[in-house]
C-alpha cells in the first residue's frame, strides 16, 4: 500500500458537456496489483471517465497520468477495455475479429495466433474459431469481448460490467483470470452495479454520484467507517424499544431480521439491555457491518448512516 | 500508421470476402457478354430450309421470286444493306460483312404444286393441310392482278414467328413484284436504281486533332461508363454508411477509439472500401477489355466495335482516378451519415441529398455527351460532386485539354479535403452518441468545438 506502485492518477478532472456537468473536479489513485472497484448509479459520471482513461475523449481541466507519463496514444496499447455495452462484428469469424482486435493494439502477427489459440482454448471456445458471432451464444460471445480485452496482456484492465449475461460458472471462472492478474500485479479497474460481487473482488473502491466523488479508499476502511452502530436483531415484542429515537435513529426490516442503526456514541449494550428490560424474547443480536449495498444506497440517496 | 494498414487490410477484406462482392464482380461482365454475344450467336444459326409452295396464276413472279431467294441473291441483298450503314469498309470488314451475309441467309426449297384449273379457295384448303401435314412449311398464294393496290398476297407459314425469314421473304417478294411492274411499264431497272439511289449523309464527329470519329459508339460507351461510375458510387458510398453504422450500433466504435485514433479509423475504412471499389472495378475493365477484343475478332458485332471510341491507357487512369475522387467525395459524406444515425434505415433517410447529386451529375453526363465543349460541359466536369461522373464522360467523348482534367482534379481534390476535415469531427463524437439520431445545430457544434 505504498505510494509508488500508484499506476493511474487522475487529477482535478473535469468534463463537461455544454451546460451538463459530467465529470466535477475528481481525483482519485489506482495502485498496482489490486482490483478497484469503480461504483456509482447510472448517469454518475463512470462511463465518461473511464472513457477519459481510455483516451477516448479527453478531459476539460485535469489531467490523468497512467505509469507516470501522460495519457497517450502510445498507452493505450497497454490497456485492455472491456466498455459495458460491447458487440462484435455480427457476421465476421471469431479469429478474424481477434485478429483485428490484437491489430490495432499492435501485437504482432505471430503473437498473435499463439495467444488467439491459448485464450480460445482456456475459454473453451477452441471449436468455435471459425464460427460467426451471429453462431454464438450470448455468454460465449461475453467470453469472445473478454478475450479481444486480454490478448495483448495489458497492464491496466478497465471491465465495465464484466459478468452481465454470465452465468454463475463463467462468473467464477473471470473472477479467476481476473485474481490471476492480480498476482501479475496488473491494475485493474472494474466498473459495476452489483455490490456483492464488488464486496468480493474489490481491494478499494470508489463511489461517485452526480459527477462527484462521494466515497473512496479500503474497502476495509469504507466498511468500517460505516459498520460500527449496526446491529442485526431477532425478536419479538421489541417494537416500543426501536421506536425510541434517543437510541435508534432508524430500523430497516428484512425477511428474518431487522437492522437497527442505533444513534451515533450509543452502546449496543444498552439497547440489549432496554430489550430484556422491555420482556422482548431475543433470538438474535448481533453487531454487523453495513453491507456495501447499504452504503451504496445510502450514499446515494443522501441519508447518511450515523457514524 | 500500422494502425492504419491494419484498418485497410481489415475493411479491404470485410468488403472483398463477401459473397456479394464475388457474385457482383464476376455477374456484371458475365451479364454484359451475355447480352453482347448471345443474341449475335442466336441469330446466326441457320434454321432449317423453308419449304415453301408458290402458286402464281400470272406466272411472271414466281421465276423472280425463285431468283431473288437463291443464296447469292441473298447474300447480295445483306451486303448491300450493310454498305448502306457503313461506308469505306477495311478488307476485314468486308470479310465479315461477307460471312455475316452468310449466317442470316435463309433457305428456301420449293416445291412444285399444281393448281389444275381448280378454284382459289380449293387451293388454299388444299395448301392448308400441306401445311398441316407438314408436306410444307410455307406456301405464297399470288393474287392474278398484281398491280392493283388491293390485292394482297397471302403467305402462310409455321414458321410465322421467325421475324429473319418473314423479312428476308418480303424484300425478295417486293423486289419481284417491283421489277415486274417496272417490266410492265417499260422501264429499266438499272435506270430507276440510278435515279432513286439514295444520298450519302456522311455524319461523324471530328476531335480536337481533326481525326474523324463515329458518334454512336460514343454516346453508348460515355453512357456505359457514366452508368459504371454512379452504380459503383452508390452501391460503395452505401457499403461505407453500413460500415460505419454497425460499428456504431453494436458498440465497437468504443472499442476500436480505444485503440487508434479516430481519424486513423475513418480514413482506413474509406480507403479499404476504396480499394475494395478499385479491384472491381479493374476486374471490370480487364474484362471489358477481354470481352470487346473477342467480339473484334469473332462475331459480326464487330460492326459495333469498330465505332467504339478507341480507349487508350491513359484514359484508363483518367478513369479509375475521377472514380477514386468520387469515392472519397461520397464515402466521406456516408461515413458523417452513419456516425450521425443510429439505423441503417434512419441512414437510408439521410442518405437522399447524396445519391441525388450523384443522379444529377449522372443527368448531367448526358448533356457533356452531346456537346463535350459548352461551358455547361465545362463547368460541370470541374465541378466537385459532379465531376466524379461527368468528367470521364467527357474525356471519352472529347478530351479536353489537360490544364481542364488538371483543375477539376485538384477542385475535387480540395472538396476532398473539406469534406474529411468535417466528417472526421462528426465521426469521433457521432460514434459515441448513442440512443438517438443527432440533430443538424448538434452535429454543427460538434464541427465547430471538436
Amino acid at each position: 500500500m505504498t505510494e509508488q506502485n500508484v499506476t493511474l492518477s487522475v487529477l482535478n478532472v473535469s468534463k463537461r458537456f455544454g451546460d451538463f456537468s459530467a465529470v466535477e473536479d475528481l481525483s482519485f489513485d489506482v495502485r498496482a496489483g489490486r482490483v478497484f472497484g469503480f461504483l456509482g448509479p447510472n448517469g454518475a459520471g463512470k462511463t465518461t471517465t473511464i472513457r477519459m482513461i481510455v483516451g477516448i475523449t479527453v478531459p476539460d481541466e485535469g489531467s490523468i497520468e497512467l505509469f507516470g507519463q501522460k495519457i497517450s496514444p502510445a498507452l493505450q496499447d497497454r490497456i485492455g477495455y472491456l466498455p459495458e455495452e460491447r458487440g462484435l462484428y455480427k457476421k465476421m469469424k471469431i479469429v478474424d475479429q481477434l485478429r483485428y482486435f490484437a491489430a490495432l493494439k499492435g501485437v504482432s502477427a505471430a503473437d498473435t495466433e499463439r495467444k488467439i489459440d491459448f485464450w480460445l482454448d482456456r475459454m473453451q471456445l477452441g471449436d468455435w474459431k471459425k464460427k460467426k458471432t451471429s453462431d454464438l451464444s450470448k455468454g460465449m460471445q461475453q467470453k469472445v469481448q473478454f478475450i479481444s480485452t486480454v490478448l495483448h496482456d495489458p497492464d491496466l484492465l478497465i471491465l465495465d460490467e464484466p459478468f452481465s449475461g454470465l452465468d454463475p460458472i463463467n462468473v467464477e471462472f473471470l473472477m479467476d483470470v481476473i485474481s490471476e492478474f492480480k498476482t501479475q500485479d496488473k491494475t485493474i479497474i472494474f466498473s459495476t452495479h452489483l455490490m456483492e460481487t464488488a464486496e468480493k473482488l474489490c481491494n478499494d473502491i470508489l463511489l461517485i454520484n452526480k459527477a462527484r466523488k462521494v466515497v473512496s479508499g479500503s474497502l476495509r476502511q469504507v466498511k468500517e467507517s460505516y459498520g460500527r452502530n449496526l446491529i442485526a436483531l431477532r425478536a419479538t415484542g421489541s417494537e416500543s424499544v426501536l421506536s425510541d429515537p434517543s437510541i435508534v435513529s432508524k430500523t430497516v426490516v428484512h425477511a428474518d431480521e431487522t437492522i437497527v442503526h442505533l444513534i451515533d456514541g450509543t452502546d449496543p449494550q444498552i439497547l440489549l439491555r432496554r430489550l430484556i428490560d422491555g420482556g422482548a424474547e431475543i433470538s438474535k443480536f448481533e453487531k454487523v457491518e453495513a453491507s456495501l449495498n447499504d452504503i451504496f444506497i445510502d450514499e446515494i440517496r443522501g441519508v447518511k448512516v450515523e457514524k | 500508421m500500422k494502425k492504419f494498414l491494419a484498418v485497410v487490410k481489415h475493411e479491404y477484406r470485410k468488403v472483398v470476402l463477401k459473397w456479394s462482392f464475388l457474385i457482383g464482380t464476376l455477374l456484371l461482365p458475365f451479364l454484359a457478354a451475355c447480352f453482347a454475344v448471345v443474341p449475335a450467336i442466336i441469330f446466326s444459326l441457320k434454321g432449317e430450309p423453308t419449304r415453301i409452295v408458290i402458286v402464281d396464276p400470272t406466272g411472271k413472279i414466281e421465276p423472280r421470286l425463285r431468283a431473288n431467294l437463291s443464296s447469292e441473291k441473298m447474300e447480295a441483298r445483306a451486303h448491300r444493306a450493310a454498305e448502306e450503314s457503313m461506308k469505306d469498309f477495311t478488307p476485314s470488314q468486308e470479310e465479315q460483312i461477307k460471312r455475316s451475309a452468310e449466317q442470316f441467309g435463309q433457305e428456301f426449297e420449293f416445291i412444285s404444286y399444281e393448281t389444275k384449273g381448280s378454284l382459289t379457295n380449293d387451293i388454299r384448303s388444299d395448301l392448308n393441310s400441306m401445311i398441316v401435314n407438314g408436306m410444307a412449311d410455307a406456301y405464297l398464294m399470288i393474287p392474278e392482278d398484281i398491280d392493283s393496290g388491293n390485292s394482297t398476297f397471302e403467305f402462310r407459314s409455321r414458321k410465322a414467328g421467325d421475324f429473319v425469314m418473314n423479312e428476308s421473304f418480303q424484300e425478295a417478294l417486293n423486289d419481284a413484284v417491283r421489277s415486274q411492274r417496272l417490266a410492265d411499264a417499260n422501264i429499266s431497272e438499272d435506270k430507276l436504281k440510278d435515279l432513286t439511289h439514295p444520298v450519302n449523309l456522311d455524319s461523324k464527329g471530328i476531335d480536337e486533332k481533326g481525326a474523324e470519329r463515329d458518334s454512336g459508339g460514343t454516346f453508348i460507351a460515355s453512357f456505359v461508363i457514366g452508368l459504371m461510375i454512379y452504380i459503383t458510387l452508390a452501391i460503395y458510398g452505401q457499403a461505407i454508411m453500413g460500415a460505419v453504422v454497425e460499428e456504431k450500433e453494436t458498440r465497437i466504435a468504443e472499442i476500436l477509439f480505444s485503440s487508434a485514433r479516430p481519424f486513423e479509423l475513418m480514413m482506413g475504412k474509406l480507403v479499404g472500401v476504396g480499394l475494395a471499389g478499385l479491384t472491381q472495378l479493374g476486374i471490370w475493365v480487364a474484362s471489358a477489355a477481354v470481352i470487346v477484343s473477342v467480339i473484334a475478332l469473332q462475331t459480326d458485332l464487330s460492326e459495333v466495335v469498330g465505332t467504339l471510341p478507341s480507349i487508350s491507357p491513359l484514359m484508363i487512369v483518367y478513369f479509375l482516378v475521377f472514380f477514386l475522387l468520387g469515392f472519397f467525395i461520397y464515402a466521406s459524406i456516408f461515413a458523417l451519415i452513419g456516425s450521425m444515425v443510429t439505423t441503417v434505415q434512419e441512414g437510408g433517410q439521410f442518405a437522399f441529398p447524396p445519391v441525388m447529386l450523384m443522379l444529377i451529375g449522372f443527368y448531367f453526363s448526358f448533356a457533356v455527351v452531346r456537346d463535350p465543349n459548352s461551358s455547361l460541359s465545362f463547368w460541370v466536369s470541374i465541378a466537385p460532386f459532379f465531376a466524379p461522373i461527368t468528367m470521364p464522360v467527357r474525356i471519352l467523348s472529347e478530351t479536353p485539354p489537360f490544364w481542364q482534367i488538371g483543375l477539376s482534379f485538384i477542385v475535387n481534390a480540395v472538396a476532398i479535403a473539406g469534406l474529411i476535415w468535417l466528417a472526421s469531427r462528426v465521426y469521433r463524437v457521432g460514434m459515441l452518441m448513442y440512443g438517438k439520431r443527432a440533430t443538424i445545430p448538434e452535429v454543427w457544434k460538434w464541427i465547430r468545438q471538436a
